[in-house]
């Protein structure tokens, strides 16, 4: 019985069907409010859905002298990361599906896997703009990963424990955002960066370097990353959420604290240019990364005087 | 047996168009025009007219894109590169010439550097005259384009009379 | 020092080459001087600060005469010294280069080369700029005896020249279809990692033979055909079309026609910076501002709609006048707009200016100083961004512009985010300057008649467009048609400013540094090469073509 309910929860709720229609919610959300802020009215609610359901019919082109089994395999590796690292999340405020010591950590790296993929999928590909995206790509994962890690951290020693719904259960009892502000400023920019979403999108700015990463894949493959990307928001902000936001919860008010998110995520990304990669990188480990760690700093040593 | 398979692939045809029609995701190429049509067509994606409404993103990659719109009247040395940008572009494709320049040279009719129209470079599926014409009827040409997708057939050819010379 | 000291001093250093001196009009000197002399001659109008070089026009002057005419083409505020060399007209005669000691001449040269079939000795660059890879050679477009059918495509050749194989840099292409520019044209960009070491720039793709066009379309066909080099200052060159033809044709054109021409082209400035901004804006990512600024452009757009009927290419220049009138309604419409206007421009410079995240990629980025802009023969804003005092409505003022002048407009950093004010304030001047005409507007007639055929002579108008100055040599030959017509549009002289600036910067500045001149390929379709390090390595254009294509076969034959 609990293979088939593990089954279930897998492919429908809270993960697999579920999470990638969801993952289209979040995504038209985003594009709508940007345009709000643009004073334009914006995209029709069932956009996301009609243009991943278009790039699967679409004929998949593959260049020629790219490794195939890269090819084709990194869209799956890429989309299933994302999948994966939601079972351990809580997902609109419900407890996640599974957990254990330590799946904080293995979360992340699974989040982390997309980005991993996209810079990967970029060297491979055979043009040299999906090369410097793929660059780019993985510079920034190299900068905003660790900043955003602390941040994560945060909440974690505060509750002593690697297990996310550990955490989250803790969180739903304290206020985090009030407790290490912070924190949970770099968990919201680290964010941005780590989808990827302007300012921080040097890895795919349309007028250097044409699509970056991603400029050599077309149908499938393209679908694929397209659906990991809206996955990993989502994933990503029911972390924040959790941890930050007041962890476990009715599921409604959860679904408000996302959308109240994803709100301020789509105001930065209609007030702020686009930053330079290095701009991006330097910003975040001399900001990003010291911040955190200070945070991390406050936080022992309010345990230790605290315990 | 037949019938749930025919039903299924018609199912799946029709979820197939529907998605094609409301995610045409565009790319712009400039073959040698004054600027002009790429300026209006620009100016398809700003507040007044917002083009993003009806699915339309401006790409740019060629791989990543539906239709290809082209202005200009397709000069030697852009002819080529207008070629290799339709060959990259994945199937289902098409292709939308904005601007008289495009159908027929326009003012440059017989200039030396370039080819004459769109069509003779590449099969274009709709033609938005004008020059430049405006964002609306650029608008207006691609959603007739799309409806015609919907309903499965290719927009008709608009004929007129010959001109009775005096 | 006035116009008139300039000509007399310039007929004094120049007397030394002089064959022969006339006056064609009263701000003009013409000197013929013997090929050999010309780079004599330039060096003593440069170190005299007698002029920039503004065009170089070559002619073919015909069988009869049995000569090849160029004409080099100094101004200095008012005053044009022109230069007039003639060689004998056979294949690839030959003429020295002065791209040493004028950078952008390196343009003009390889047009000289292209075109009409002259060899310059010493250029820098002789490959093709305007003309495709598959024209065939020894086939020159502005010769007499040239035929549509002698273009015939030939297999391409190479054009561009190798460069030295030590290292191993990488190279970066940028079009001719790349998202950041809206027009084609190919640049080629040495890059260290993400450092650029080396700019190379290709045009040609929308070259389509205009100047010969003209010739065989007569005076009044031509407006139309000139009007669309470009879609965003046509109002610019008809009015430079306009000015030299009715100059030649002698004929007065009433004020109130060149009020109205005055007021659409202060329109045209602010439709040509509003959109500027809003292409610099999303070039730099800032797609917000771009939805912004376009938005507040749809006003002018539609003020101009209401004025002359069309959105772009509003065709308000007819010769002799202007083919619309101004009513009271269009004056309470203009200046509505205007109050809305001038607010959300003084927003715009207020951003660009203070905005934190826009100025990281503006500020100190592509410094040029003072010196180094009028080295590189800058034009337009890109040149008084940098404190050079070069504008020609106030320099030479045409039109309305002795009636209703405009303040010079200049910043003093250089760098992209002085251009930025630049531009700006300039579209609050244009907004005034709009106010002022309107409330003032000359009663009178709005056209004269114009005869069908021009008398014989040359002229030279100068009009200053939003990019820069634009330059126009026309010749007639007292027919219907011009016998010559040359154009020298602003951004072919920017090219080089910009593309020399492109190096020591990153590959992410590019857009940014492009976008900072207001380049517009269709005004300029001219080559233009930049610079070249001997240590590192590009593919050629071919090369990267035959790959590419042999590429795209084999995906077909997989397929």
């Amino acid at each position: 019985m609990s293979i088939l309910v593990s089954l279930l929860s897998l492919m429908f709720f809270p993960a697999g069907i579920s999470l990638i229609l969801s993952g289209m919610l979040y995504e038209w959300a985003d594009r709508k409010l940007v345009a709000r802020f643009q004073n334009r009215i914006g995209p029709r609610w069932f956009q996301p859905l009609a243009d991943t359901i278009k790039l699967l019919s679409k004929e998949e082109i593959k260049p020629h002298g790219v490794n195939n089994l890269l090819f084709y395999g990194l869209p799956i590796v890429a989309l299933s990361g994302a999948l994966t690292a939601a079972l351990y999340t809580p997902i609109l405020g419900l407890k996640p599906t599974y957990s254990f010591q330590g799946d904080l950590i293995v979360s992340l790296y699974l989040l982390s896997l997309l980005t991993m993929c996209t810079g990967l999928a970029g060297w491979n590909g055979a043009s040299r703009f999906s090369l410097i995206g793929a660059t780019r790509s993985l510079t920034q994962l190299f900068a905003y990963e660790a900043p955003f890690l602390l941040a994560l951290l945060g909440p974690a020693m505060a509750a002593g424990t690697w297990n996310i719904r550990d955490i989250s259960t803790y969180a739903s009892d304290h206020l985090m955002f009030l407790a290490q502000p912070v924190g949970f400023v770099i968990a919201l920019i680290g964010l941005m960066g780590k989808l990827e979403l302007p300012p921080f999108d040097a890895p795919e700015a349309e007028t250097e370097i044409v699509a970056g990463a991603l400029t050599e894949y077309s149908g499938r493959g393209l679908a694929l990353f397209h659906i990991g990307k809206s996955v990993e928001l989502v994933v990503a902000i029911s972390l924040v959420t959790a941890f930050y936001l007041g962890g476990v919860g009715n599921p409604l008010i959860f679904l408000l604290k996302t959308l109240i998110i994803l709100l301020f995520m789509a105001m930065l990304q209609s007030m702020l240019t686009r930053l330079r990669i290095d701009q991006t990188v330097g910003m975040w480990w001399r900001f990003g990364a010291l911040l955190a760690l200070l945070q991390i700093l406050v936080i022992v040593l309010l345990k230790g005087w605290l315990v | 047996m037949n019938v749930p398979q025919n039903y299924v692939n018609q199912l799946m045809g029709k979820i197939t168009t529907w998605a094609r029609v409301n995610s045409p995701w565009a790319i712009h190429f400039n073959s040698g025009s004054c600027n002009g049509c790429d300026i209006e067509i620009l100016a398809t994606l700003t507040p007044r007219y917002d083009i993003e409404r009806f699915g339309i993103k401006l790409r740019g990659s060629p791989r990543h894109a539906d239709v290809l719109i082209c202005t200009g009247p397709v000069t030697r040395q852009a002819r080529e590169r207008l070629l290799r940008t339709y060959e990259q572009m994945p199937d289902p494709k098409f292709v939308v010439a904005v601007g008289s320049c495009g159908i027929s040279g326009g003012v440059f009719q017989g200039c030396y550097n370039i080819v004459g129209h769109i069509n003779e470079v590449l099969p274009v599926d709709a033609f938005i005259p004008g020059c430049p014409p405006r964002p609306e009827a650029i608008i207006d040409g691609i959603v007739k384009l799309l409806t015609h997708l919907q309903n499965g057939t290719r927009p008709e050819p608009i004929t007129f009379a010959p001109q009775e010379t005096a | 020092m006035t116009t008139e000291t300039i000509l007399q001093r310039a007929g004094e250093v120049l007397a030394p080459f002089s064959k022969g001196n006339t006056t064609p009009e009263t701000n003009r000197l013409d000197v013929q001087i013997e090929g050999s002399d010309l780079p004599a001659a330039t060096s003593v109008m440069l170190s005299n600060d007698l002029g920039y070089l503004s065009a170089i026009t070559p002619t073919d002057l015909g069988k009869e005469v049995n000569k090849l005419e160029l004409i080099y083409h100094f101004c200095e505020g008012a005053a044009i010294t022109s230069l007039r060399i003639h060689l004998p007209r056979e294949d690839q005669p030959d003429i020295p280069s002065i791209s040493d000691q004028i950078p952008v001449a390196s343009f003009f040269e390889r047009e000289l080369g292209e075109m009409l079939g002259v060899h310059v000795v010493g250029t820098p660059d002789s490959s093709r700029l305007f003309l495709p890879d598959d024209w065939p050679d020894g086939v020159y477009p502005l010769r007499e005896d040239f035929t549509v059918e002698q273009a015939a495509p030939v297999t391409p050749h190479e054009t561009l020249p190798e460069m030295g194989r030590v290292g191993n840099k990488f190279t970066v292409p940028i079009g001719p279809q790349h998202p950041a520019l809206k027009e084609p044209g190919h640049f080629e960009f040495e890059v260290d990692g993400e450092i650029i070491t080396g700019a190379r720039m290709r045009l040609g793709y929308v070259h389509r033979g205009i100047e010969k066009a003209t010739e065989q379309r007569n005076w009044i066909q031509n407006l139309y055909l000139l009007e669309r080099i470009c879609g965003i200052c046509s109002h610019t060159h008809t009015s430079a079309y306009a000015i030299g033809v009715e100059k030649l044709a002698q004929v007065e054109v009433p004020q109130r026609a060149q009020a109205i021409r005055e007021i659409v082209a202060g329109l045209e400035r602010i439709h040509s910076h509003l959109l500027w901004l809003g292409v610099a804006a999303h070039e730099a990512g800032f797609d917000t501002l771009f939805m912004y600024s376009w938005r507040d452009r749809e006003t002018v757009m539609d003020l101009l709609e209401t004025l002359t009927g069309n959105r772009v290419n509003y065709s308000i220049i007819a010769l002799g006048g202007v083919k619309y009138d101004f009513t009271a309604e269009h004056s309470r419409a203009i200046n509505k707009a205007m109050d809305y206007l001038e607010e959300r421009i003084r927003y715009y410079l207020h951003i660009v200016t203070t905005d934190a995240s826009f100025l990281q990629r503006t500020r100190g980025i592509g410094t040029m100083s003072l010196a180094e802009a009028k080295h590189f023969g800058a034009l337009g804003p890109t040149a008084r961004a940098s404190g050079l005092e070069r504008d020609v409505r106030i320099d030479a003022p045409y039109g309305a512009y002795h009636r209703f002048p405009i303040s010079l407009i200049t910043a003093e950093n250089g760098d992209l985010e002085a251009r930025f004010e630049v531009r700006m304030k300039e579209l609050l001047v244009s907004c005034f300057a709009i106010r002022t005409i309107v409330d003032n507007l000359p009663a009178g007639e709005l056209a004269v008649r114009f005869p069908r055929k021009v008398p014989a002579g040359e002229t030279i108008s100068r009009v200053e467009a939003p990019r820069g100055e634009a330059f126009y040599y026309i010749k007639s030959g007292g027919g219907e048609s011009p016998t010559r017509l040359k154009i020298r549009t602003p951004s072919l002289c920017n090219w080089t400013s910009a593309l020399n600036k492109a190096v020591g910067h990153q590959l992410a500045d590019v857009p940014m540094l492009i976008a900072g001149m207001d380049p517009c390929f269709s005004c300029n379709d001219r080559m233009i090469t930049v610079r070249r390090k001997n240590d590192s390595q590009t593919l050629s254009w071919s090369q990267m073509r035959e790959y590419g294509i042999k590429k795209y076969a084999e995906i077909r034959e997989t397929k």
